[in-house]
């Protein structure tokens, strides 16, 4: 091969290198961490922990129905629901908190060593990421208690919002309320409609109805809304340069809150 | 320089090659950073099950249109348990009323007739005579045709309560029976459907890359028309391939859909009349039970008007004046009675309210319905499931194409990274074309 030759296939395996580039960055780690969630609710100690809020629930079940026959009205039916209901989570948090607590003890340590800036849940993750549910896992199986990090996540590009907290802004607020209160209506007179309907093709004629007009009335009274959040949460995400925002549910450890901006913009 | 002039060029196509490649992305941009995401729920709509998973969901919603019952949907063990508490219940209420009523009426009496007594010493006419004991026996006859009257009025009408509440329930059997007809037969439509786009899905896999490199042939612009023929009528005899694969399962599937109806609309009839001749049979039994009930009771009813013989000759204005006690006495009770009757009536409409509620009548979700929404849902899931497998197979493809570190989905709003849900889109339309 001649002097010429070897610069043109050398320029030809630099023209194929290039082109291959944007694979090879594929690579590359990222700061961006997701955990299984289900791996680790799947661990003896939680399956054991499950259990034993099942078993207790079951109980209460009992307890609830014989104490509901005693309900002289719905306020009443409701505020019995609403003791057994207390008494479900307490449980549940003795039962269950103490595990929680060493679980998120071991994902930030575990983010911190490996220097991530936040952990999402593994659904919300269709490619690439660094995958600690291993890491994690050992780590809570591990003997002794698991040290916290020294370390507070750093500042991340991916922004989250708390929807829960977003929906209790006033005017959003209203709007779910007329939303549901209009949507309870229509079921109620739908199933009015559907106890006087005679064949199948009748029955499904007003499904069909029902289903849109609560569309229509979606879009009618909190899509504008929807579109407005989305904005704002734009925005914000911007002036704080996020590249993304995701809800609050999804992230597990770090992340940036802007939920408190978005409640502002939304005022 | 010639010989510089050959590596030089080569690096020109390196660099015309990369500029085209990385123009229009570049996934290091400080906006970027590596990170893509994909609007799943975009994406999903697109893929050619979303009809079925469509209807699914308006499955699932048709059926939570019933009302909600007001606790969590109850085993048949359990309504059976809770009936017979509600049976102990409304017997003992009526035990209540019955006695209470006898013990009242008893009270009545022994002060009507201790009045009477009285009436008759203050006057006198302690030993009056047995026309007066007559009078009382016509009152009493009179008093006995009204308690047996009252209680044939309250026999017919439950007699036609028992009838209604009969024909509403073989109504609401007959329906429940038809909308479950109707739900089988449109879930076993689903599953054929399902299967069909199924086979229609693998079909279009499998001929893909054939179908890719023949159209990809036929791209070229200088094919010679013999060859464009050529490769233009194999694809067609692919389409034509799979197509006739598909209508022969469509047909098969008719079919099969149409012997399903046919055996569900047997099955519901006999299944109708079954309820009904056990309804009725109830409804007859009942009806017997309460007639000899009310016998036993017009007995003892009477028994106990009966008064104590009265002295005979008596004046009329004694007749008078025990007449008035008699009529003030039973005036009394009738008041006092109706009271302990009004109270039972709202026990028993409390109990009867139950009871509905516990079997449904009002159209609470029935164990039926519940089970139907939990298989929708397992359906739901795993059809889902299998939706999002693939996007996220195409997702990755796409990602590591371009050369991203990471790719999202539920993102609620992104003022940087790549959007690569059209990208997907594309790919998973142009696979299943």
């Amino acid at each position: 091969m001649n002097i010429r030759n070897k610069f043109a296939v050398l320029g030809a395996a630099a023209a194929l290198a290039f082109a291959f580039a944007p694979a090879a960055l594929a690579t590359d780690l990222t700061d961006v961490g997701y955990i299984d969630q289900a791996a680790v609710g799947s661990l003896p100690q939680f399956q054991k922990a499950n259990a034993e809020i099942a078993q207790y629930k079951a109980q209460l079940d009992q307890q609830f129905a014989a104490a509901s026959k005693s309900a002289k009205s719905d306020a009443d039916r409701a505020r019995i629901a609403q003791q057994f209901q207390k008494r479900f989570l307490d449980e549940q948090r003795r039962v269950l908190g103490p595990l929680f607590a060493r679980a998120q003890t071991a994902i930030a340590q575990v983010s911190s060593n490996k220097g991530l800036s936040v952990v999402v849940d593994k659904r919300i993750v269709i490619y690439g990421g660094q995958n600690i549910t291993a890491s994690v896992i050992s780590l809570i199986q591990s003997p002794g208690p698991v040290v916290p990090p020294v370390n507070t996540p750093p500042p991340s590009e991916i922004g989250f919002v708390d929807q829960l907290q977003i929906d209790q802004v006033a005017k959003i607020k209203q709007a779910n309320d007329v939303f549901l209160k209009f949507a309870n209506d229509q079921k109620q007179q739908t199933e009015t409609q559907l106890a006087k309907a005679k064949t199948p093709a009748e029955r499904e004629q007003i499904v069909k109805t029902y289903q849109s007009t609560i569309n229509g009335e979606q879009k009618k009274v909190l899509q504008p809304l929807v579109d407005e959040t989305k904005r704002a949460m734009a925005d914000i995400a911007k002036k704080k340069n996020l590249i993304l925002v995701i809800d609050r549910s999804d992230v597990i450890y770090g992340g940036t809150d802007i939920t408190a901006d978005v409640q502002n913009a939304l005022k | 320089m010639r010989s510089s002039n050959l590596p030089a060029a080569a690096l020109a196509l390196a660099l015309v090659f990369l500029s085209g490649c990385s123009r229009p992305l570049d996934v290091n941009a400080p906006n970027v950073r590596g990170i893509g995401y994909v609007r799943l729920a975009e994406v999903v709509k697109a893929h050619p099950l979303y009809s079925q998973l469509s209807q699914i969901n308006d499955d699932i919603a048709a059926l939570r249109l019933q009302p909600i019952a007001p606790s969590l949907p109850k085993t048949g063990a359990e309504i059976a348990a809770q009936s017979k508490q509600l049976d102990r219940e409304l017997k003992a209420a009526q035990d209540r009323a019955t006695a209470i009523l006898q013990s009242k009426e008893q009270t009545y009496s022994s002060r009507e007739q201790a009045a009477i007594h009285a009436a008759l010493v203050a006057a006198g006419e302690a030993g009056a005579g047995a026309q007066s004991a007559r009078s009382m026996q016509t009152v009493t006859a009179q008093q006995a045709g009204e308690v047996t009257a009252q209680a044939n009025r309250d026999f017919e009408a439950y007699q036609q309560s028992v009838i209604a509440q009969d024909q509403a329930a073989v109504t609401a059997i007959g329906h429940q029976l038809s909308v479950e007809a109707d739900r089988k037969y449109r879930l076993r439509a689903q599953q054929l459907q399902e299967k069909e786009s199924q086979l229609s899905l693998e079909l279009s896999q499998r001929d893909a890359a054939e179908r890719l490199d023949l159209r990809t042939k036929l791209s070229n612009l200088v094919l010679d028309s013999a060859t464009r023929k050529k490769y233009q009528s194999e694809l067609a005899a692919l389409d034509r391939k799979e197509s006739a694969v598909l209508d022969a399962q469509r047909v098969s599937d008719r079919r099969v859909l149409a012997a399903y109806r046919q055996r569900l609309q047997g099955e519901t009839q006999a299944a109708i009349a079954r309820q009904a001749s056990a309804i009725h049979a109830q409804t007859r039994a009942k009806i017997a039970a309460r007639r000899s009930e009310v016998g036993a009771k017009i007995a003892s009813r009477i028994q106990g008007l009966a008064p104590q013989p009265l002295p005979s000759d008596l004046p009329a204005a004694m007749r008078a004046k025990i007449a008035q006690i008699d009529q003030m006495f039973k005036t009394k009770f009738q008041a006092d009675a109706q009271k302990t009757i009004t109270d039972y009536e709202t026990t028993k409409a409390d109990l009867d309210a139950r009871y509905a509620a516990l079997h449904g009548v009002t159209g609470g979700i029935s164990g039926a319905a519940a089970a139907q929404i939990y298989q929708l849902n397992q359906q739901r899931a795993k059809l889902y499931a299998q939706i999002v497998a693939q996007v996220r197979r195409d997702a990755a493809r796409v990602a590591a194409a371009r050369g991203l570190k990471v790719v999202f989905v539920n993102v609620e709003a992104a003022p940087g990274g790549v959007d690569l849900t059209g990208a997907v889109k594309k790919d998973i339309e142009s696979v299943h074309q």
